[in-house]
Parts: structure tokens; C-alpha cells; sequence
């Protein structure tokens, strides 16, 4: 087993990291009743880690009892039967889902399915908790139909039933199901926090940590924790005992969006934003969200720059970045951002060196 | 008997007028016309024409000598109260009154300063027919309506000498009289002699212009000739299949038809033409096809035979058995078909997309035509026509399904077809052994027709079939069949408007037609100024999306201008490229085109700022697009046409672009459903407790990565494991844990393309083993080498027992003591079965060493390659440590389920139920695979022979 699930906290009382967010919900579930949540931050910084938690403190061990479900749906909406796939992850307390797999078709998973969980009343009621648990992951990937058709479940069925809704980005997600319930920012860890976790898990499993090199990690980790665990674990296998200034293995994708953007800075020209093209390509069939893809090759370009274009880049980076939300296909819009920074890029050029 | 048309007789009248000098050339004709004739018909009665012919010839001329003293310029001016003093002439004796009123409009003038004999066939003007002199020269003469008009005199006057004392029928003679009268009353209720005609019209029952001119025979046809012969070659392959005979005995009979009566058809195409159907005997039918051989065949007659000679080597039957037509509409396909398949001497059966198209019934359609003989007299084998095969698409498929499923039986029979003689049975032989097998197969040849080659529906039978890509015809040949066209239905053009109409219509031969049609109803000339608004209901020309991109990516040589002189040319630019792209529909197709395709064209950008601008419109069509499609608002995409010119007018060039299917992000599309699917069944696999913090976004972002470095540690020493480290076997323990837990184990795969080379050398042809799912294929991005060390085959064959047995192991702890508990908090939960576990590993790390420690002898050998005698020694090994464990097996259900798993039960030697099967079966090479016992060296698979020695 990876440290990240090794070393998770599983109680509130051992979270490490939040810990005045984990006293806190403790507080809220020692009152017997909890509002809805809305846990935000960003990716890394433990959200899914506080609930589970979060729900352990409310139902005993009962709620990691897990078993994961493959159903198939079939929903009557209007003249035509939808036939959905949906993956739970259910105990006897709570289910855990996530809405956004059904795409487009989000909506009557909201309308049908979670209402359809959220009326039952949990069998189960010799619990001393009268309500169960919806956890709903990546909300801010709903469509907005599918959130205004969770506002009013919400509402309706809050005897029986709590949301736990989980994403990255609250600004996604409508105010009426913001102020519906009780938002939790969970921030990125600092990277003090994260030499701490690292430091307890290197003492946990009996390592020597030089000095200086957690900090390393945590440095590199881009304040995400599950990456600087995996770092820690990575350079523990790659070679141990530490030496302080042992290499951290980058991550592969990252390791080719800096080849493409010195691909982009050595020459600009269509020829070559054919070849850049190719390359996103692979990353896009490889999975990796086009949206950090963009982020990372803004960041890359962006050591190479010179500061004066620093600016206009980062804006151009979110004009674009806005465009492909608007859009589907979202090569076109990274190429265009591309085309645009060689544009600027060679014009800057020319201008400065003749 | 029949009653002589309306219109014959007014040819007969109009064409009287013929000026002389054609008449040398006439007599030749018409003295090898009545030979033919003569050959075929009772002579006598021919004979009788042919002078009663000359009679009424003069008879007629001297009448028409009355009727207009107007010379040749004057009369196309003139035509008009021609028409009308004609009318009045010949309604005396015209039969049917309904039949009367065209004839009205029909007038015909006399071409007189065209070309009438030349040796080529672009210099003459409208028809023409290939003469052969008796010395073998051949000339082309222009057919003029004269000898039309010698065919129908000759039936008049035969009619009269049926009849006997009346020159006419005595019903026609009735009709006249009645029809006359209807005229002057009518004429007298409405006043003016101009619109008694227009109101005489309407009793019209006029044929559409398409049909009454569509070519009839072969050498009409005004499709591309290369095509023409081609497909005329192809079906003339099938003739020993359907005929029979190695080579038909046309050689010699065309030949000598060719030499006598190279211009009959004209005549029997006459005949066709004016006279009803049922009029066409059998006798004209075999008449005809034999006198359709022209020269063109002519020519084609050794190239036909050649490869004739070379087919029938083969087989009976052309190779690609399918003939796929595909072009624009309106350029003759359907009619080619037909023609072509008439000509060969088949009868046509057409499927259309008006039939019922499933595939039960296309298939028992197809059977019909296909294998079986018909019944009535006029026996002519059967060619298939399935005409716009590319239609509907799911019903089409069908159709394109038989089709296939036929050729495919083919192919495989094919080979055993070879076998047979031809010769002896010719015929019949292939059709019998079609029905003997039960299997349909293609013995008559069969014409598909399409207008859109890259049809979704037609991708399998492109491959099979021989592909005929229709062009457009030339224009002058347009031009020129238009102009007869004209000419015989007496409508005034010039030869510029009709050639700007063919143009407009890129010579769509149907809606210059129906254009002119229209045109003549209205009593409006073509003008080619306002054609735009003449032609009548344009048609929406759907482009192949290729069409449609070359058109983005190439200006055009102002040849468009032309036609749009009024508007200025970016203007009509603007519409001609809307209405394209609109009509082609599929924006985002063609948006994904232009994105492929763009950057490879050599525009002139030095600053990306094109480029720039071409990107962004395409994403604003983008984002459009979807908002389109989110919104369900339709109307909006007549916004994206406009997205596309705007892109044409910055990066269209000259020079020929080299465009491609914009297959990248389709491929795209569909590896990365492909390896998300590959996650989430990964991700289904690994145990909730873990997977529920995972999601596929955080496994490629962050895991997989760090997961390659952590499943393969550099650190491990590929040795025998009880000389690891206590330290190293803990690390190995820990990587087992891992891999377990997220359930990634070793598998063999297929060796890749490129070469690695192994530390360790010698073992190079080992199979490869990698990772179950595989999770090294997300970081291998294309020009680039990620640094990930890879362990060595024995490390991972090691690897991959061990996690086998962990993963029992874990599996039967979980199951007896607490189901419902995940494994992954089995192992903190079950300290007592975590110490159980390592006993276990001991135990076996002491039987896997010694085939370890095979390997470490036996560098070269494989694992599986152990000479018997050791591997029968780590047998024996193994069972010491079976039996010594026994007492803990036993105690456990893990081992029970141990042995279910097992699909061939234990391997020990010593089974008793074993013994018996062996005994019984020890001369049969029973090969027996070990299962049991986590080592290397005895997994293989053994012979119970070799146990027992």
C-alpha cells in the first residue's frame, strides 16, 4: 500500500493537516446534527480525507464499510427512457457518487436519483443518526441544470438526508446551492504543513530525513500533500538513505509540457505549432485535463519569458482557457493560445533584436 | 397497324424542307437502310416504301414549296407563323386530337453551314454516326432529322397501302375534321389566332424533355467516354459467366453488322422514339442490340477480347464484381447503367431507393435476379441496377450488406471454382454450384450507384467494388446535345447561353433540361445574363466534404466571376462558398477539416498573425457550436459558414492543397475513451476503501507517474530471495503490498516493436512481461523517454507469484473472517494473519529459491526450458513443503479455495484418481499442467509420463 493511503488519517483526531477544520466538524457532529457541506479547494489538500473522516466520526467504523455498486438506471424523461450508468461506493449510512460521469446527462441523476436516494429514509435506524449521507463528488462539473435541480432536493428531503457536495472551484457552483449549505474551505497546505506530514510518516516508517529535504519535496510538491507523499515515496525507493541533495523524479507529463514549451520558444512558426499539435495530442489522449495541461505550459512559457510580456501572456493563458470551457474541443483553443503566444513571442523578438 | 403520330407528320412536313446538297449523302444511307430492312422485314412490302418513299418525298416538297417561299436565314425568324401556317396544313390529317397541340411547338430548322461528313465526331454538331465505306475509311456524318424523316415517310405510305383506297385512316380523317372544328370554335370564342394556340395547349400531355431526349443507345451517352468504355469493358467480362460462351460470337457478327449497317440504329432509334413501346417487337430488340455496336466498341472489341482471354484464365467472372458508379447527380450515371446493360444484352432490374430496401428482401431480390433463369420467352439474363445506394443509411445498408455477404461467398469459393471446367457446361455450371451450395453468390453483374463515394454506408463496398468516379462532361458535348435538344423542340437559344446554363448547372444534363422546359412553357428565351434567376429551381448541390474543403483551401481562378458579372466578385465569392458549405451541412466536420489541414498550407504568415486569427475563428465556431447544440437553437448555425470564408480569405492559396481526412482528432477521441475505459476498470478493480480517494484525473495528474517509480525500485537486486536483506525482503513485501492493493500484477505481452535491451543479456527472447493494467503506456508520450527504471524478467516473474499469492491470501482472509471488511483494513485489522503471511512467504521463498537458483545456473535457459530432473526435484521440494505446511492448510479455507481455483486439482504425483488416468491414457500425450507450488521451475506444462518416471 502507497503512504498517501497508508498514513491517511482516518479520524478526525489524527488529521494533521486541518486540524482546526477537523475540530471544528468535530464540534458539529458532537451537536447530532449537521447542516449541509460544501467542502472546496484545491486538489491534494484533503478533502475527500475529511470527509471520510467526517463520516466515520458520525456513524463509527460502520461508514468504512464500503462496497462499490455498478448500476444501471433507467429513467422515463418524458417520450424517451435514458438509460444511465451510474458507480456508488455505498455503507450502510452514506453513498458516495459522482454525477458529473453522466456528462451532459447529469440532470436526471439529480432529478431522479438522488431524489429517489434522498426521499428513502435510511432502513437501517437503530444508528442514532436519523439522516444518511449523499456525498456528491466534483459538483462544480455539473451542468447548471443538474445544480438547480439539486437546490430544491436539498431542501425537500433534508429530514431524511445530508449533502456532502466536494469540488475543487465553489465559484462553479451556483449560489443557490452555495448558500444552501455549509461551505468548508479546505486550503492547499502550506509547505510547512507538509514537512510536518512528511516528517511523521519518515518517522513513522523509521527513516533517516536529511535536513532540508522535505522541504524539497514539499517545494516541489506544487502545495499539493497526495503529491508530496507520492515524491517522498518515490525518492525512498529510488534511494535510501537520503542524501540531501538526491534528485525528485518529475512527473512525466510535466516533463513533456516543458519539452513543448522549449519546443514553442526555439521556433515560431506554423510548421512548428503542427509539430506542438501532435504533442498535445498525446497528452490529451493520455488523460491529462486540458486545462492543466494549459496551466502548466503557461507556467512553463513563463519561466522563459521576459517580463515584460509576463503580463499579456497570463491574460491571453485565461482568454483562452475561457474560450475552451465555452468550447468542446479543446485542442483548437490551446492551439490557438499557442499560436498566440508565437505571435507575440516572435513579434517581441523582432522588435528587441532586430 | 399503327396510326403515324402527330409529330411524325410534322417532321415529315418541316424536314422537307431540308436544303439539297445533303442528298448524296442521304441516298447512301438510305439505300443501306432499306437493305437492312429489307434482310429482316418482308422485303416486299419494304420495297413498296422505299418507292412509295421517294413519291410522297417529292410530293411533300413540292407541297411545302406552297406553303413558304422563306429562305433558310429568314425562316428561324420567321419560325413562328411557319409553325402556325403548318399547324393549320397538317391538323387536316393529324389522328389523335389529344397529340395534336405539341406538334405545335415542335419545329425543327434546318442546320445548313454545319459540318456535315468529318473524320472527327467534335466537329459535327449535335447526333452523328460512324459510316464505314467499303474501303474500310470511316467518317463521322451528321445525322440530320432527314433520316428520321425517311423512317417515318416510309411508314406513311405503308399505312396508305394497307388501308388501301383512303390515303388515311378513315378514324384519323374523322378526328382531323372534329379537331378542326374545335379549333375555329375556339378560335372564334376567344378572337385572336395567337392565343387560340395557348389555349389549345393545355390538352397537352407533353413528355418531360429528361425523358423523351434520354439517350438510348450507347453512343449518346454524354457522360466521359473513358467511363463509358470502362464500364462497358467490365460488363463484357461477365459474358462468359452469364453467356456462357468463351467469346460470344459477337467478334464477327459486329463486325460484319459494324461494315453493313454502321447507321441502322439511327433508324431503330427512330423507331424507339416515336412509336410506342409494345410496337418494339423481340425481333427490333435483337435488331437493336446488334446494331449498337458502334465504333467506339469497335474500337474496344480487341481490349475487350485481350482481357477477356486473361479474365477467363481465372475465372468466369470479373474480378471486383461490384461496379461502383458514383458523381454529382445529374451526369448521367443511372442512364449509363442502364444503357450500358441494355447494350450488353441484359435485362435491367433496378432497385431504387423507392423499393423497400431491407436486407431480406434486397437479398431475396438479388437471389432472384441473380440466380435464376426467367420463365418468359424473351430469356435475357439479368442485370442488377441499385440505384442511389447510398440513400437512406440504415436501409441502405442493407443492400450493401447482401452485396458484400455475395462477394465474400464468392471469394471463398473462388478458389475451389478454379477446379471445375468451363468448358464443358458453360453456364450453367457456376449457377448450379451456386444453388447446390446453398451460398449466394454473384453470377450476373451488378451496378450500384451513389453520388457521395465517402458515404459512411459505403466504406465496405468501396474496397470490393470496381469504383467509376463520374466527371463532369466537357461542356461543348453538353452544349451541343443541348442545342439539338433545342433545335427539335424549336426554342431559340444561342450556343452562349447555353453553354453559361451548362456551366451554371455545372453540366447537370437534368436541370439544363428541365430548365429549358420551363423556359420554352413560358415562352421565354434563355438569357444568359439572368440565369441565376432562370434556372428554376436549383438544386442543392451536396459536395463531398473534400469538395467542400479544396474549395476553402484554393481560390479559384476567377473562373466564377463570370457568372456573377452584376455583383462585384467578392460578393459572389461570399454566396457561391455559403451556399456550399451550407449545403454541405456537417459544419463541425468541416471545421475539424480546416484545423487539420490548415497549418500544412503554405501561406505566407511571417508574424503567426494568420495564423492567430484562423485559430480563433475556429474556436469561436467552436464555442458556437456548442452553444448550439446546449441551447438547441438551430438558427444560429447560419453563423458558421461565415467562419469559414472568413478563414478561406485569409490562407486560401493557388496552388492544389494535399488535403486529409481529419482523422487526428477523431483518433484522438476515441484512444482517450479508450484509456479512460482502461482507468475506470482499474480503478473499478482496486478496493473502494482506496479507489473512492482516487479519480481518474488525479491517477494520470499525479499517480501513475510516481507509481512506475515505486513499483519498480532500482534497489532490488534481481537475486534469489532468501539472499535478500532482511531490509530488502521488507521493501519487497511493502512493493507486493502495493502492487496487491492497487491491483497491478505482471502479465505477458507481445514483444514491441522497438528493441530494449536487458541488463542482463541472454534471455532475449523471453517473453515480455509488463504491467497488467498498463499503466506505463500513459507516460509513454510520443519523442519522449521517460527515465523509468524497469526491473528485469526474473524479478518480475518473481513479482508476479508473489502477488498472486498475496492476493489469495488477502482474498481468503477477507472472505473468512470478516467479508464485509475492505482488504485494506484486513491488514490492519488481522495482525495474526499479517504474521501468517510472512510464515507463508518464508516457506515458499525457500521453495522459489531453488528455481531461483536454477535460473542463476542456467543463465542461458529460460525458466520454462529447466531440464526434467531439477524440475522434478523442486517437486519435490515443494510437496516437502506442502506437507510440512498441511496441518495450517487445513485449517484455513484459504487453501480450499486454493485448490477450487486450481483447474486441473493438484499436481502431486501421488493422487490416486491420477494414477488411474494415467495408467489408462499413458500411451496418449496427455500434457498436464502443474499448478500448485508457487515456483518457477515446475510451471510448465508436463507430461504425467515424465512424472511417473
Amino acid at each position: 500500500m502507497l503512504w498517501v493511503d497508508k498514513y491517511r488519517p482516518r479520524t478526525l483526531d489524527k488529521v494533521i493537516v486541518h486540524d482546526d477544520i477537523a475540530s471544528n466538524l468535530k464540534k458539529l457532529v458532537s451537536e447530532q446534527d449537521c447542516p449541509h457541506l460544501l467542502f472546496y479547494g484545491p486538489p491534494g489538500s484533503g478533502k475527500k480525507t475529511l470527509i471520510m473522516a467526517l463520516l466515520k466520526q458520525m456513524f463509527g467504523p460502520g461508514a468504512e464499510k464500503v462496497k462499490m455498486e455498478n448500476k444501471a438506471w433507467k429513467i422515463d424523461a418524458g417520450s424517451r427512457t435514458i438509460e444511465l450508468e451510474l458507480t456508488t461506493l455505498s455503507s450502510t449510512h452514506h453513498v458516495e457518487l459522482n454525477p458529473s460521469d453522466a456528462g451532459f446527462q447529469d440532470r436526471y441523476i439529480v432529478q431522479e436519483i438522488i431524489k429517489e436516494m434522498a426521499k428513502n429514509r435510511p432502513i437501517d435506524t437503530k444508528g442514532k443518526k436519523g439522516f444518511k449521507v449523499l456525498v456528491l463528488n466534483e459538483v462544480d462539473k455539473l451542468s447548471r441544470e443538474a445544480q438547480h435541480s439539486l437546490r430544491r432536493t436539498m431542501e425537500k428531503y433534508s429530514a431524511s438526508c445530508r449533502l456532502i457536495l466536494c469540488c475543487n472551484s465553489s465559484s462553479k457552483v451556483t449560489e443557490a446551492v452555495r448558500s444552501r449549505c455549509l461551505n468548508i474551505r479546505v486550503n492547499a497546505p502550506t509547505n510547512d504543513q507538509i514537512v510536518k506530514v512528511l516528517e511523521f510518516i519518515g518517522k513513522k516508517e523509521g527513516l533517516q530525513l536529511p535536513a532540508g529535504f522535505a522541504a524539497r519535496i514539499a517545494n516541489h510538491s506544487n502545495r499539493s500533500l497526495r503529491r508530496a507523499v507520492l515524491a517522498f515515496e518515490t525518492c525512498k525507493v529510488q534511494q535510501y538513505p537520503f542524501t540531501v541533495d538526491q534528485g525528485i523524479p518529475p512527473l512525466d507529463w510535466e516533463q513533456y509540457v516543458s519539452e513543448i514549451a522549449s519546443d514553442i520558444i526555439n521556433e515560431q512558426s506554423p510548421k512548428r505549432l503542427f509539430l506542438v499539435r501532435g504533442k498535445l495530442y498525446e497528452l490529451l489522449v493520455n488523460c491529462i485535463p486540458p486545462q492543466i495541461i494549459l496551466k502548466k505550459l503557461l507556467s512553463e512559457l513563463l519561466k522563459k519569458l521576459d517580463s515584460e510580456l509576463k503580463h499579456e501572456i497570463c491574460h491571453w493563458a485565461a482568454y483562452y482557457e475561457h474560450r475552451m470551457c465555452l468550447g468542446q474541443k479543446a485542442i483548437f483553443h490551446i492551439e490557438a493560445f499557442v499560436a498566440k503566444f508565437m505571435s507575440i513571442y516572435k513579434g517581441f523578438l523582432i522588435a528587441t533584436f532586430g | 397497324m399503327d396510326i403515324p403520330a402527330a409529330d411524325e407528320l410534322e417532321w415529315l412536313e418541316s424536314n422537307s424542307l431540308l436544303p439539297e446538297f445533303e442528298d448524296d449523302e442521304e441516298d447512301y444511307i438510305v439505300v443501306e437502310e432499306d437493305e437492312r430492312i429489307a434482310g429482316l422485314r418482308e422485303a416486299d412490302r419494304d420495297r413498296d416504301a422505299a418507292s412509295e418513299n421517294e413519291i410522297h418525298k417529292k410530293r411533300g416538297r413540292s407541297e411545302d414549296k406552297d406553303d413558304d417561299g422563306v429562305d433558310d436565314e429568314e425562316r428561324g425568324v420567321k419560325r413562328r407563323e411557319i409553325d402556325e401556317g403548318e399547324d393549320e396544313d397538317w391538323l387536316r390529317y393529324s389522328p389523335p386530337p389529344k397529340e395534336a397541340a405539341p406538334a405545335a411547338d415542335e419545329t425543327t430548322t434546318g442546320s445548313d453551314e454545319e459540318k456535315i461528313i468529318s473524320r472527327f465526331v467534335s466537329d459535327i454538331e449535335g447526333e452523328c454516326v460512324p459510316i464505314t465505306a467499303p474501303n474500310g475509311d470511316r467518317v463521322y456524318a451528321k445525322i440530320s432529322s432527314r433520316e428520321v424523316d425517311e423512317a417515318q415517310r416510309r411508314k406513311i405510305p405503308r399505312d396508305k397501302s394497307a388501308n388501301g383506297l383512303l390515303q388515311e385512316p378513315i378514324h384519323a380523317l374523322i378526328n382531323g375534321v372534329e379537331q378542326e372544328v374545335l379549333n375555329k370554335a375556339l378560335q372564334e370564342s376567344s378572337g385572336s389566332p395567337g392565343q387560340t394556340k395557348h389555349t389549345a395547349i393545355p390538352v397537352v400531355t407533353e413528355q418531360l424533355w429528361v425523358d423523351k431526349y434520354a439517350p438510348n443507345s450507347f453512343t449518346e451517352l454524354l457522360s466521359d467516354e473513358q467511363t463509358n468504355r470502362e464500364v462497358l469493358l467490365w460488363l463484357k467480362q461477365w459474358d462468359p459467366c452469364v453467356f456462357g460462351s468463351k467469346i460470344r460470337a459477337t467478334t464477327d457478327d459486329v463486325f460484319s453488322a459494324l461494315r453493313r449497317h454502321s447507321s441502322a440504329h439511327h433508324q431503330m432509334l427512330a423507331d424507339n422514339k416515336f412509336f410506342s413501346k409494345q410496337h418494339a417487337t423481340s425481333s427490333i430488340n435483337q435488331r437493336h442490340k446488334h446494331s449498337n455496336f458502334t465504333e467506339r466498341e469497335y474500337n474496344n472489341l480487341s481490349g475487350v477480347s485481350e482481357l477477356r482471354s486473361k479474365t477467363q484464365t481465372l475465372s468466369c467472372h470479373p474480378e471486383q464484381k461490384v461496379l461502383l458508379l458514383c458523381g454529382p447527380p445529374g451526369l448521367g450515371k443511372t442512364t449509363l447503367a442502364h444503357v450500358a446493360a441494355k447494350h450488353c444484352g441484359y435485362c435491367v432490374v433496378e432497385i431504387n431507393a423507392s423499393d423497400e430496401r431491407s436486407s431480406s428482401t434486397i437479398e431475396s431480390k438479388i437471389l432472384d435476379v441473380v440466380q435464376m433463369n426467367s420463365v418468359m420467352a424473351n430469356s435475357k439474363p439479368k442485370c442488377l441496377v441499385i440505384d442511389e445506394i447510398d440513400g437512406a443509411l440504415s436501409e441502405g445498408k442493407g443492400a450493401v450488406e447482401v452485396v458484400l455477404k455475395m462477394v465474400a461467398a464468392e471469394r471463398k469459393s473462388s478458389s475451389e471454382k478454379e477446379d471445375f471446367p468451363l468448358e464443358t457446361q458453360p453456364g450453367k455450371v457456376p449457377l448450379k454450384k451456386g444453388k447446390q451450395r446453398n451460398t449466394a453468390t454473384l453470377l450476373r453483374p451488378i451496378i450500384c450507384i451513389c453520388n457521395d463515394l465517402y458515404a459512411p454506408a459505403l466504406r465496405s463496398l468501396r474496397q470490393v467494388a470496381k469504383v467509376h468516379i463520374f466527371v463532369q462532361p466537357t461542356t461543348s458535348r453538353v452544349v451541343n446535345r443541348l442545342k439539338y435538344i433545342c433545335k427539335k423542340e424549336g426554342f431559340k437559344t444561342s450556343s452562349v447561353a447555353l453553354s453559361a446554363l451548362a456551366e451554371f448547372t455545372e453540366c447537370d444534363i437534368r436541370s439544363c433540361l428541365n430548365t429549358l422546359q420551363f423556359l420554352n412553357k413560358k415562352k421565354e428565351t434563355l438569357n444568359f445574363l439572368e440565369l441565376d434567376s432562370q434556372v428554376v429551381g436549383q438544386k442543392d448541390m451536396s459536395r463531398s466534404a473534400f469538395d467542400v474543403w479544396k474549395e476553402i483551401f484554393q481560390k479559384r481562378k476567377s473562373k466564377r466571376r463570370r457568372n456573377s458579372m452584376s455583383d462585384s466578385s467578392g460578393r459572389g465569392d461570399f454566396e457561391f462558398l455559403y451556399s456550399i458549405i451550407s449545403n454541405r451541412g456537417e459544419y463541425e466536420l468541416t471545421m475539424d477539416g480546416i484545423h487539420e489541414n490548415f497549418l500544412r498550407l503554405s501561406y505566407h504568415d511571417p508574424m503567426m498573425q494568420k495564423t492567430v486569427r484562423c485559430l480563433d475563428t475556429i474556436g469561436v465556431s467552436d464555442t458556437l457550436l456548442k452553444y448550439i447544440i446546449r441551447t438547441q437553437q438551430m438558427s444560429f448555425y447560419a453563423y458558421q459558414p461565415p467562419a469559414v470564408i472568413s478563414i478561406r480569405n485569409l490562407i486560401a492559396q493557388f496552388e492544389k492543397p494535399n488535403i486529409e481526412w481529419p482523422k487526428s482528432l477523431q483518433k484522438c477521441r476515441a484512444m482517450l475513451l479508450e484509456r479512460k475505459d482502461a482507468m475506470r476498470i482499474w480503478h473499478n478493480k482496486i478496493s473502494p476503501s482506496i479507489s473512492r480517494h482516487l479519480s481518474v484525473e488525479y491517477l494520470v495528474e499525479d499517480l501513475i507517474s510516481r507509481l512506475l517509480h515505486i513499483l519498480s525500485p532500482p534497489t532490488l537486486r534481481p537475486v534469489a530471495l532468501h539472499l535478500l536483506t532482511e531490509r530488502e525482503k521488507n521493501d519487497l513485501s511493502q512493493l507486493v503490498d502495493t502492487m496487491v492493493s492497487y491491483c497491478i500484477t505482471y502479465k505477458v505481452s507481445k514483444p514491441k516493436t522497438y528493441q530494449r535491451i536487458y541488463a542482463y543479456g541472454p534471455v532475449s527472447d523471453a517473453p515480455e512481461l509488463s504491467f497488467d493494467p498498463t499503466i506505463n503506456e500513459f507516460v509513454r508520450f510520443q519523442d519522449y523517454h521517460s527515465d523509468h527504471f524497469e526491473l528485469s524478467v526474473a524479478m518480475k516473474q518473481v513479482l508476479v507469484h508473489e502477488v498472486e499469492k498475496r492476493r489469495i491470501l488477502r482474498e481468503s482472509i477477507g472472505k473468512s473472517i470478516n467479508p464485509s471488511e475492505g482488504s485494506n483494513s484486513a491488514v490492519q485489522a488481522f495482525p495474526s494473519a499479517e504474521k501468517k503471511l510472512t510464515v507463508d512467504t518464508t516457506k515458499y521463498s525457500a521453495a522459489g529459491d531453488r528455481s531461483q537458483l536454477k535460473v542463476a545456473l542456467n543463465p542461458g535457459q529460460n525458466t520454462a526450458n529447466i531440464p526434467l530432473n531439477s524440475s522434478s526435484k523442486t517437486i519435490k521440494s515443494v510437496q516437502e513443503n506442502g506437507t510440512s505446511k498441511r496441518p495450517i492448510r487445513t485449517s484455513s479455507s484459504f487453501f480450499d479455495r486454493f485448490r477450487k481455483g486450481s483447474n486441473k486439482g493438484s499436481g502431486n504425483p501421488g493422487e490416486s484418481l491420477q494414477k488411474a488416468a494415467t495408467e489408462e491414457r499413458d500411451s496418449r500425450p496427455l500434457l498436464f499442467k502443474y499448478n500448485e507450488g508457487f515456483t518457477n521451475a515446475v510451471k510448465r506444462p508436463v507430461k504425467i509420463r515424465e512424472l511417473l518416471l
